[in-house]
């Protein structure tokens, strides 16, 4: 195989793999996510978080994948990237790094939101008992 | 099997060995912290997969991104300086992300167990 065909084959296979990995994590997270969205929020934000999940983690995947470019600070045409298989290599680990980076990051970003919807549904849960110490 | 690709080996295997040992050490624990918090059992199996979520893509993340392109003529030792580089780099990354875990779990902990309690 060469470096070219190397080059376009391991690109696509790892947009493949980055959308791969975001929707194992997505499935992963999806059934206690759910469970937290129906118990604690409300009727109307339940769909919209539960439709939200996806995408939360699917575009951090992408978006990790095609962060990594292939220009370095002696390569700076086509030529020159192509010309060595180690490069390319190294260029499909770092790409991988940063998919899994992304999805990582994502992932802390759905506990705060998990969070903020179980403090949330706390909220709701302990007003209707304010009155009532009141009295 | 090339040197380079043993050492890329061992590295993964100690990357995903790590996460495993913290998981098992702590699941227990806090499985139990976050029964005693969260009302929603759904939160509890949220929080727990998230945190194996969180070791194995810390620790792999590193683990991937650490390349071991030497010289052709390189020595056994430099191959095993560029795998500590990469354990390095794993327990490193590891480390920050399950402390940003930790900060947030005692958010959770101290947000929504106080109001409970009283």
């Amino acid at each position: 195989m060469t470096n070219e065909r190397y080059l376009i084959a391991s690109y696509f296979a790892g947009a493949a793999l980055s959308a791969g990995l975001g929707t194992i994590v997505y499935l992963f997270l999806r059934r206690p996510f759910g469970g937290v969205a129906d118990a604690a929020s409300g009727k109307r934000l339940s769909p919209v978080l539960k439709r939200l999940l996806p995408w939360g983690l699917l575009f951090p995947a992408l978006l990790g994948f095609v962060s990594v470019s292939y220009e370095g600070c002696n390569r700076h045409t086509y030529k020159e990237i192509v010309q060595d298989r180690g490069y390319l290599v190294e260029k499909n680990q770092e790409q991988i790094s940063s998919v899994l980076l992304y999805i990582l990051v994502a992932v802390v970003f759905w506990d705060v939101i998990v969070f903020l919807i179980l403090k949330y549904a706390q909220d709701c849960r302990n007003e209707p008992q304010l009155p009532q110490v009141d009295d | 099997m090339s040197l380079q690709l043993s050492a890329f080996l061992t590295l993964l295997v100690l990357s995903l060995a790590v996460p495993i040992i913290l998981f098992l050490l702590l699941r227990a624990s806090l499985t139990d912290l976050l029964r005693h918090t969260l009302k929603v059992q759904a939160g509890v199996t949220f929080y727990l997969r998230s945190f194996l979520l969180i070791l194995f893509l810390s620790s792999l993340s590193a683990a991937i991104g650490t390349s071991f392109c030497l010289k052709p003529d390189s020595r056994f030792m430099e191959y095993v300086w560029k795998g500590a580089e990469g354990v390095s780099s794993t327990l490193e990354k590891t480390l920050w992300f399950v402390a940003v875990y930790l900060v947030l779990i005692t958010i959770l902990v101290a947000t929504l167990k106080i109001k409970d309690d009283k």
